[in-house]
Order: structure tokens, then sequence, then C-alpha cells
């Protein structure tokens, strides 16, 4: 857990290197050797003169590698790292951006300056004329520390700086295990937030190598940061989200009637709660591909010879068990199924609600009598019995209006009373796989 | 409301003083600077007479320029553009015509500037934006009455008409021209994939090259500074002993932010580096020139240098190849650029000097291009560094030895001064092996 108490801030340092390597066409030994040096020759690149870090939104540059040169004067070494956040309001030009002050995350930006050069040569134009192969990409430099707000900048941009250098290591590492003949794919960093350690971890992957993959990488991480093989902590979609950043993907995405143009108001109840499941393992990074439309969702169970081929474009109503299916099918999660006799029921499995939400967290789909809906959570007391459930109601059919949706209860925590008393219920509970 | 072009003394008497023989017209270019609210003309200078088999007399159907006259001087534009530092500019053309040919002569003028626009504006690595001033002036002037005619074209509306015009003479000094520059490093690498044209990549590379630099922040005096803030000029003198206002520092920096982008691996059969440091140099407007100005200047001012560099050089080699001298390939140096004061004028306009040109070779061009005579003493070489070590990536030391030289390139006195110091370390060597052996031995 990454813990942003008082007195603590991230530093990011995000930027771009351009890469550029020339491999010979026919001795293939030399490649690896051609893309390592062309890694120190960018590590030496960030520990010249002319780097520059500049303060997004601010009038701020610095040169750590130059003494610390500064363009602002109230802006030396011995800044406190705290201070660096009332320098991001300013921005030279009187417009004061409305920033959230309790965001701990100071972005810099590197730099190169390419003025007044220490070491000036004459102006030469170099060429070979030897047929190669040229790799040309861009890193996508993201390092981040952790600082106490207490801390001198002078010591942060250091830190920073090794960072970087470490990068370039971990990128070269990354480049050359991934490497195929002479093809290379872009090494990525991210960030991950992890149980085990107070600070940020920053691991670099390769952009087109997926989660299958990269599975034996994370086996490797995992035994690395001791930490237990059922939870996917070092999947790309988990990666630590900053507070700054526009969220990409949501906890879930709320599935109702008619969404996505599809007008299934009266019949898709159970659709829109398997899609709204479907979502949730999609943003825990268990699922890449796309969330299922109707006709996907009544496909698969075609697929597996649950339903006839006629089923699919129908409007027919689907149950927990389909669910239990389909998930199956799709995404590969099994299921448990509960059932209740009468609705009046539903509060004595509120133990076994409440240890589900608790171990595997996944929202649960209830079908009963003629609807259906999502649990997202259960309040329930041992000594008293008496219960609450979080329910997302899929029966909506307006607009995505937050406040009409919650204030009409459509997401709301409702009572026992909820529930059609003398209808039979039948949960599916999805099983979150033990899976990195 | 028309424009108004101020032009320097120097100007009229240098138009005064040419001189019409027969039917024959002179044509030539006007060189100064652009600006809001009006145009300052420094310099003029008639087209080069062309070799060619009479007196330009041209007469054609297309009026009084021929098209190879009309080449030759849109050549001579070009080539006088590229001799000016930032800031100045090819302002527009004159004509000197007899009475008799004056009615053909409104025509030829609109040919010609709109045919100089265009070929001076080929193969430049920025585009002409709404802020620029995009008119352009004509001057005609009638060979026996002196009496002159000013319009100016607006070259962005090829249907333009020409619009009146005032012209005024005037001194104009250069004291009020705050200059600006600074020495930029240079790092551009150019693939050339298996299937592609030398000059359409390296087109490519230089215009790749030139996006980040007109993306790149310019600090003054080590600050950001607002687009709209006036420059607080200082006061200089130079090595030559002339007042300028220039000690602004401007720091150009880059970032990448393509970010999105995944490897490209290409096949390629040649690789171009280019790296050294290039000396940037412009002048400013006098009246209240702000920020942005300074940083368009000093921006356009390096992209011309460095295209136009590397342009002269490829035509160079493409000439050597044609002349087997066989493919290029290895370190070549660019051409030096070189700073000199016209006697009429105290602006400094530049020049590209190759390794195996001379000093004397550039005051010859000066008088060809600008028809002005200059001595080798005010040619001011030390702007740019001549020669140093040339560390590459694929490790091809030029030269090892830090001596900076005030000549254009390497000199036979080099190889002397370093054979003598060889020597003399020998011999100091030997010396003192000789008396420690002594010294042993008396022991």
């Amino acid at each position: 857990m990454v813990l942003v108490d008082d007195g603590a801030m991230i530093l990011r340092l995000g930027g771009g290197l351009e890469f550029l390597c020339q491999l010979d066409v026919s001795d293939a030994s030399q490649r690896q050797l051609e893309v390592s040096r062309s890694f120190a020759d960018l590590r030496s690149r960030v520990k010249a003169e002319s780097l520059v870090f500049s303060l997004t939104d601010s009038a701020l540059f610095i040169w750590p590698n130059k003494s610390f040169q500064a363009s602002l004067d109230d802006v030396d070494e011995s800044t406190a790292c705290g201070e660096l956040l009332q320098s991001e309001d300013d921005d030279g030009g009187g417009k004061k951006k409305k920033k959230d002050k309790k965001s701990p995350v100071v972005n810099l930006r590197f730099m190169m300056e390419i003025t007044e050069p220490t070491e000036p040569s004459a102006p030469c134009l170099y060429r070979e004329n030897k047929k190669h192969h040229c790799i040309r990409m861009v890193l996508p430099m993201d390092c981040v520390v952790t600082v106490r707000s207490d801390e001198t900048f002078g010591s942060s941009c250091k830190r920073l700086l090794r960072a970087l250098s470490t990068q370039l290591s971990e990128m070269e590492a990354v480049t050359l295990r991934h490497m195929k003949d002479t093809d290379v794919p872009v090494p990525r960093p991210f960030h991950f937030s992890l149980p085990t350690s107070t600070e940020l971890v920053t691991i670099v992957y390769p952009a087109s190598v997926d989660d299958k993959g990269l599975e034996s990488f994370r086996k490797e991480l995992h035994n690395r940061f001791e930490l237990p093989d059922d939870r996917p902590y070092f999947r790309r979609s988990n990666a630590f989200h900053f507070p700054d950043e526009p969220y990409k993907t949501r906890e879930q995405n709320y599935h109702h009637y008619m969404q996505d143009r599809m007008d299934d108001n009266g019949w898709g109840c159970a659709y829109r709660s398997l899609q709204t499941i479907c979502s949730w393992f999609r943003q825990q990074g268990y699922m890449e591909r796309t969330v299922p439309t109707h006709k996907e969702i009544q496909q698969a169970l075609v697929d597996v010879g649950d339903k006839p081929a006629a089923f699919v474009g129908s409007r027919q109503w689907i149950g927990s068990i389909e669910v239990q299916a389909v998930l199956s099918h799709l995404l590969g999660v099994t299921s448990k199924i509960l059932f209740v006799s009468q609705g009046s029921e539903l509060p004595s499995q509120g133990r076994e609600l409440a240890n589900h939400f608790l171990t595997e967290g996944t929202p649960v789909m209830i079908g009963g009598g003629v609807l259906a809906h999502t649990i997202l959570g259960v309040a329930w007391s041992e000594t008293s019995g008496k219960i609450r459930f979080l329910i997302l109601d899929p029966h909506y059919t307006g607009g995505e209006d937050l406040q009409t949706i919650t204030d009409k209860g459509w997401c709301g925590w409702k009572g026992p009373e909820f529930w059609d008393q003398n209808a039979y219920y039948n949960l599916c509970l999805p099983q979150r796989p033990k899976a990195i | 409301m028309g424009r108004t072009y101020v032009a320097d003394d120097t100007v009229q008497k240098y138009l005064s003083s040419l001189h019409t023989a027969g039917g024959v017209c002179i044509t030539g270019l006007l060189i100064g600077q652009l600006s809001l609210q009006r145009d300052y003309v420094l310099l003029s200078t008639k087209t080069p007479h062309r070799d060619s088999d009479g007196p330009g007399e041209g007469h054609s159907s297309s009026g009084l320029l021929d098209d190879a006259d009309l080449e030759w001087a849109t050549e001579h534009a070009k080539q006088v553009s590229q001799m000016l530092p930032g800031g100045m500019s090819v302002l527009g053309v004159f004509l000197i015509v007899p009475p008799e040919l004056s009615k053909e002569a409104p025509s030829t003028l609109r040919r010609l500037v709109f045919a100089i626009e265009k070929h001076i504006s080929k193969g430049r690595l920025w585009d002409l934006t709404e802020e620029d001033i995009t008119e352009r002036v004509t001057l005609q002037i009638c060979s026996k009455t002196k009496k002159a005619l000013c319009r100016s074209f607006d070259i962005k509306d090829p249907k333009s008409s020409a619009k009146p015009a005032d012209w005024k003479y005037q001194p104009v000094s250069s004291s009020s021209w705050p200059l600006v520059t600074c020495t930029v490093a240079l790092d551009l690498q150019i693939s050339l994939p298996l299937k592609s044209l030398d000059d359409i990549c390296i087109k490519e590379g230089l215009r790749s090259w030139a996006n980040r630099i007109k993306a790149a922040v310019c600090l003054i005096n080590g600050k950001l500074v607002a687009d709209e803030s006036e420059l607080v000029p200082g006061q200089v003198r130079d090595s030559v002993g002339l007042l300028w206002f220039c000690d602004n520092v401007y720091q150009l920096i880059l970032s990448l932010e393509d970010m999105g982008s995944s490897a490209v691996t290409q096949c390629c059969r040649s690789f171009i580096s280019i790296r050294g440091a290039v000396h940037c140099r412009a002048y400013l407007q006098p009246n209240k020139p702000r920020a942005k100005h300074a940083v368009e200047a000093i921006r356009k001012d390096l992209m011309n240098t460095v295209s136009c560099r590397v342009n002269m050089l490829m035509e160079d080699l493409l000439m050597n190849e044609f002349n087997d001298q066989g493919v290029m390939t290895g370190v070549q140096p660019l051409p030096h650029r070189v700073f000199v004061a016209l006697p009429a004028s105290d602006f400094r306009l530049c020049d590209y000097v190759f390794p195996d040109e001379s000093i004397a070779d550039v005051a010859e061009r000066l008088h060809e291009m600008l028809d002005s005579r200059v001595t080798e003493e005010s040619i001011d070489s030390s702007l740019e560094p001549t020669h140093g070590t040339h560390t590459h990536t694929h490790t091809h030391t030029l030269l090892t030895i830090h001596i900076w030289y005030n000549s254009c390139y390497l000199d036979k006195n080099l190889f002397f001064i370093c054979l003598g110091l060889l020597l003399a370390a020998g011999i100091a060597f030997l010396a003192m092996a000789a008396s420690l052996i002594f010294i042993t031995r008396l022991q």
C-alpha cells in the first residue's frame, strides 16, 4: 500500500528519449552488443550538462547536472519539495489554475538544451554507405520517487537521475530479452503499489507482449517481492493510478437497459448484470477483451450447447445458470451458485455473501421471479443478523446521469424487503481466478 | 493604405550610380527588414552580369526579361538570401528602365517578384504564417528622369494586383537594431531506407528536426518570458569595435513528445549524421521588439543556416560524384559561416566557406553577389568553431589536438608545429634518459 501520509509526495519524471541503433545485416551475433551500446549511449546522455528538468505548468527549468542552475530565482538545491506544489500553480501568466492542492504528485519532464554546447565542434556531416537495419523508437521514460515534502529538491533530483539511469538499464534488459531478430518491443514502464512496500515499484514491460506471454516474468516478480500467487498484483491494468491522471477505467461499469443503443427494456436485465460482472473482471485485469454484447453472450451459450442456434438475436431471458456458463466460456471464470427457495430466506445467506465479498470481491448476479439484479456488496451484522445489500439495478432506462442514478436508488443500499419474499432466487457468485 | 518603405541613403546613392547603356534595363534586389509598421530597405544590389551572347537586350514576347534572365535573377536572389542573417530578407526588386520600355515594366516587375519569392522559399524548413508580412516591394526607376515608382504585391495571393506604396530615403543606423545571437549544437540522425532517394530522405530528416526546433522552448536570460513582453536591450562591443545590442542569452530546449509510437525497424542502405555547433544571428525590428520576435528570429535563422549548408554540401558532393571522385563516405565538414560588415553599412551579412576555399574567395563572391568591395580583414570567421575533436558513435576522431585557429581549416603550419613539438619532446626525453644514466653511473 502506498502511504500518502502527511509529508510524503511523489515526484514523477517523464519524457521521451530517442533510441537509435544500427544492426549489421549479415552478422546476427553482434546485434545484442549494438543494442547495449545504444543504451549505454543514452545513459551517458542523461548525465550530460545539457539535461533540463521542467516542472509542468510552470516556468521552472533546472539543470540538475550543471550545479543546479534554475530559471526561477527562489528555487535552488535546498528548496523543499513541498514548495514545488506552490510553484506549479504559478505559470507566469497570472491565471491561477484550479489545482487540487492535496494531490501530492509533482510532474517533471526532462528535456535537452541545444544551445551553448560545452565543447562546440565544427559542423560536419558523416555518411556511411553500408547496408544495415536501423531501429528507431522513442523510449517512454517514466520514473517515480517518493519523497518527504521537507526533503531538498536537490537530493530528490539526484534520486530521479539515478532512477532514470536504472530505468534505461531495465529497458535494455527487457529489449534484449524480447528482441526477435531485428524487431524490438517498446519497453514501457508501469508503476505498482504493493502491500509489502511503502514506495511505488516500477516494472518495465515490453509493449507488444500480452499478459499471457509475460506470466513467467510476473511469477519471478511475485517471488522477488514475496507476494502470494493468487492475485494479479503485476498486471498492467492494475498499475497505480496517479491522482492527477484522468481515469481510464472505473471500478466497474454500470451496465443497464438501453445502453449502447441496445433496446433490451424488459428482457435484458440479466444480460446487463452479466456485463457489469465482465467489466469488473476487465478492470481488475483478468480479462483483456471487451465486455460482451447481448449477441456475443447469446452466441457463447449456443457455442457451449446450452441453447439452440435460433437463440442468437432473440429476446429471451437468461438466468444465473446461463451467467455461470458464459463466465466460464468467455472468461474462464468458475462461479458458485446459491439457491434460496424464498426471498425471505436471503438474509440467512448473509454470512455466505459477506464471505464472498471479503475473499472474492466479485459482483454477484441475482435472478429470481422475473427480475435480475447485481449485488455489489453486503453489510451484515453477525450478532443482530441485520443485513443490507448494495444493489446495482439494471432496470434503469435513463441517461448517464450519476445524480439521478444515486438519488433515485438505481444504485444504492437496500434492505431485505427489497426482494420478493415469496419468489425463489438463484445467485451466481463468480470466483476470482487464482492467477497472476 | 499602402506600405511605407524607408530606404537608407546608401541605397539612394547606389541606385543613382547605376547607369544603363542604350535600351538595356537593370534588375536588382532590395534587401532589408520587414516589420509591422514599415519596411526598411538597407541594401540594394544589381543582378550580376550574365555571360550571354549579347548585352541583356532579351526582348521576347514575355517582356523585358527573357526566361534565362528571369532564372538568372531568381538564382541571384536565392544566393543573396542565403547571405542574410535572420531578420533580414529580400524585400523586393528594382528595375531601371529607359523611358521607351517603361510600359512593360510593371508586368516584368510582377513576374520577377513572384518568381523570386517562389525560388527563395523552395527547400525552406518553415512556412509563412499569418504573422509574417507577405508584401514585397517593386521599384521602377526611369533611367532618364530618375523618377521612382513604388508598388507592392502580396505574394501570398497569386492574383494580387499592384498596390501603391510610399518610398522615402532616410539615414538608417544599425545601432538601433537589436541583435540576437546564440550557438546551437546540432545532432541529426538520418537513415536512408533501401529504396529511397537521397535528397528526399535528407529533406524529410531536416523537416522532422525543424519541427522539433519549432516546438522548442526558448528561455531568455535563463527565464521563461511571456511572448508579448518587451525585450530589454543591452550594449556590447564586438571584436571589430562595433556596438551591438545583444547581451541577452537565448537558450533553446528540446523535448520529445511522441510517446505513442512503436519501434520502427527499416533496412537501410546508408546513414547520415550531422553534428557540430552553428552560430545563429538575427536582427530584430527597432521599434519595441517583443520576446516572441526574438525567439522566432532565432528559430528561423537556425533552420535557414542548417538547411542551406546541408544543401550546399550535398550539391557539392553530387558534383564530385559526377566528376568521378566517387560516392562520398566518411566525415565531410559543412561550410563554415563567416560574417562581414559591408563598407556601406553597419549591418553584417554572412557567407559560407568550404574548407578548400579561402577568405579571398569570400571577398570575391561578395563582390559578385552584392556588388561591393570588402577587405579581407573585415571578414570575421571566429564566430564558429573551425575544427576540434569530432567524436562520433562510429568513432571517427579527426584530430585530437585542441588548438583554436583563426584560419579556415587545417594548415600546413599546424603540421610543422606538431612536428616541432614532437621533436622537442623527443629531445627532452633523451636528455632526461641520458642524465639518469649519467646519475646512476656516478653512483
